[in-house]
């Protein structure tokens, strides 16, 4: 197994297009999430409906204090979807080129091969993660500088939770792009549903759902898109772009998000490696 | 199976027990938690290193791509695989390193099931058109396969010279022509040093002077005691390769043995005045079924141990022999009338 997370990781450091992907992740996120929203609750338009009080809680909601948010935000977000591309094309990229028959004549065995694959993937949603608190933290900082503000952080274990939980979304995120692309065994197929889903599918289903009883409120907490929610939430919720648009708190604690997007990730990963273990390299 | 741990082809060392010649080889299945080794053996020159019993590969469209194939190879041999396009035979290939797996059957490769480390262990394989992947150089592409088998980067060095592909290694696999993609494929196949070489068509897709290079590079590949099985539809280059040959239609092996068995197979020519008579002997003796005649020439399906016999018989009737000799067929002729219309190049 070491042997494979070994050359998995030496394939995945050279391709330039990952770190392209990762780099383009990263500018997007504070482009879109710090100055965006900067220039906006700096220089609202006019006749703008929002009232003082919520433009000036806009920009100190890009002050340091609150980067954990911020970023859990852009995880389940913007960075979310990049990860489950960059999980895609790790896979598809392998079924694309053909590559994966290379892969499985050689000496470690089908499990151990995708244990490597899963373990890098890991170490680069680490990187993602930490790629994207170390840029949003100097956007807040720059911001709060701008704004003449003294940059107040968060507690340093405030700061791991949140890295931690940002890592876990990403994570699923990836390891859910890498399982799409091995049951369709190509990327685009995988790419499209997997945008779809979390873009879409599972928000609009439940969405309808949810009005027929509280039931389906139930079923829906024992789903990945929803935890990704409610974890990004128990840190507060952010102001921004693509903050939440929901009242109240949310419905599960922080555990139960972890749980859940857990065995949702081991589940995806253990059905990624049957099929890899029991298909046909044809 | 030892444990977990994988410590994987560093030696290789042979050795003599009671009196039978064995290789000591390190893999993941023999490495104990200890990190010591347990001896494994990997037949001799001339003992079975790819047996297959009734394989059979029935894809999910209904496609019987192998029906009940059995096969031995033994090691040391340069094994060709012919047949038509379509035959089967990258289908059985596939199935020898564990790629797809079969229907029903079983197969024995290198002492191990196919696929597994054990088997995979001493198996280096090219199947159909190599690939790598295209953002790496092609050292880095070895270097990668090297990090999966626990190979140290001389490896690398050596593969790439024995390929004679060093000068290219630093470019991109991208940017490579298919002769150099084919040749980086054989080293790929060769970094661990294995016993069996399988290689699907690899002359596909190369121009004609390509073809001959990388027929003079498989035939230094197959001396020593490597095993090669080199799968094909083109008959001349299996002919210049191959010392013994099976060729497969519809994914039965129609026939196997050496090029010379297969090419010479049972037929005798005779000439022999005056033809009416000599004609009367032979289908007494062998049988009207067993003589037929072909450009004025009499065709015997006999065992060539019959030869004296023949000539004595004719003699003895009166009639003058004018040529006794087995009949050359091409393997061209052999392969066409063994595999029908379906050709073959």
């Amino acid at each position: 197994m070491l042997a494979a997370v070994r050359a998995e990781w030496f394939k995945l450091v050279r391709r330039r297009a990952l770190w392209v992907t990762i780099g383009l992740m990263v500018a997007l996120a504070v482009g879109i999430e710090y100055f965006l929203v900067y220039i906006v609750a700096t220089h609202p338009p006019a006749g703008a409906a929002r009232a003082g009080a919520q433009l000036s809680a806009l920009r100190t909601g890009l002050y340091p204090d609150s980067v954990i948010k911020k970023s859990l935000a852009n995880a389940s977000g913007l960075v979310g979807i990049f990860a489950l591309i960059v999980g895609v094309l790790a896979q598809g990229s392998e079924y694309s080129w053909a590559t994966v028959k290379t892969t499985l004549v050689q000496l470690p065995g089908r499990i151990s091969i995708v244990g490597g694959q899963l373990a890098s993937l890991a170490a680069l949603a680490l990187i993602m993660t930490l790629s994207l608190f170390i840029a949003d933290a100097m956007a807040s900082y720059v911001i709060a500088t701008i704004d003449g503000n003294s940059a107040a952080w968060p507690s340093v274990i405030d700061l791991l939770k949140g890295i931690g939980a940002a890592w876990l979304i990403l994570y699923f995120l990836t390891v859910l792009g890498f399982g799409l692309a091995t049951a369709f065994r190509q990327s685009a197929m995988a790419i499209g549903l997997g945008l779809a889903y979390v873009l879409v599918i599972e928000n609009l289903v439940f969405g309808l759902l949810v009005n027929l009883g509280d039931t389906f409120k139930q079923i829906q907490e024992w789903f990945p898109i929803a935890n990704a929610g409610y974890l990004q939430d128990s840190f507060g919720r952010a102001s921004g772009a693509v903050a939440a648009a929901v009242a109240g708190p949310p419905p599960v604690d922080a555990a139960h998000a972890v749980i859940v997007l857990a065995l949702w990730l081991v589940g995806v990963a253990a059905v990624s490696a049957t099929l890899v273990r029991t298909r046909d390299v044809t | 199976m030892g444990s977990g741990a994988t410590n994987v082809l560093l030696s290789r060392d042979a050795a003599r027990v009671g009196g039978a010649r064995v290789e000591v080889i390190a893999t993941p299945e023999t490495t104990d938690l200890d990190g010591s080794h347990t001896v494994v053996s990997v037949p001799a020159r001339g003992a079975t290193l790819v047996e297959t019993h009734e394989l059979s590969k029935q894809y999910s469209g209904g496609v019987l791509a192998v029906a009940g194939l059995s096969l031995t190879i033994r090691a040391g041999e340069v094994f060709g695989l012919l047949g038509p396009n379509g035959a089967g035979k990258t289908t059985f290939l596939r199935m020898l390193t564990g790629l797809i797996k079969p229907t029903s059957g079983t197969a024995t490769v290198a002492g191990g099931s196919p696929g597994s480390p054990h088997s995979l262990a001493h198996v280096g394989a090219m199947i159909e058109a190599p690939a790598f992947w295209p953002y790496l150089s092609g050292r880095d592409n070895l270097r990668l396969l090297a990090r999966y088998c626990r190979l140290p980067d001389t490896r690398v060095a050596a593969v790439l010279a024995e390929v004679a592909m060093t000068e290219h290694a630093h470019r991109p696999t991208g940017t490579y022509s298919t002769g150099m993609k084919q040749r980086l494929g054989v080293a790929a196949a060769l970094l661990k040093d294995p016993a069996l070489l399988i290689l699907d068509e690899p002359t596909n897709g190369l121009d004609p002077q390509g073809m001959v290079e990388f027929r003079n590079l498989i035939k230094n590949l197959g001396t020593g005691d490597r095993t090669v099985l080199l799968s094909s539809h083109l008959l001349n280059e299996v002919e210049q390769i191959c010392t013994r040959i099976g060729v497969i239609r519809r994914g039965k092996l129609v026939t196997e043995g050496t090029i010379d068995e297969i090419r010479g197979g049972t037929e005798l020519i005779v000439r022999a005045q005056p033809a009416d008579q000599a004609r009367l002997v032979l289908e007494k003796t062998y049988g009207a079924d067993h003589v037929s005649v072909r450009d004025g020439a009499f065709s015997l399906r006999v065992d060539m141990s019959q030869t004296a016999t023949i000539a004595k018989s004719l003699v003895m009737s009166g009639i003058d022999v004018t040529e006794l000799r087995p009949a050359e067929r091409s393997l061209e002729d052999v392969f066409i009338e063994l595999t029908g219309t379906e050709g073959g190049s």
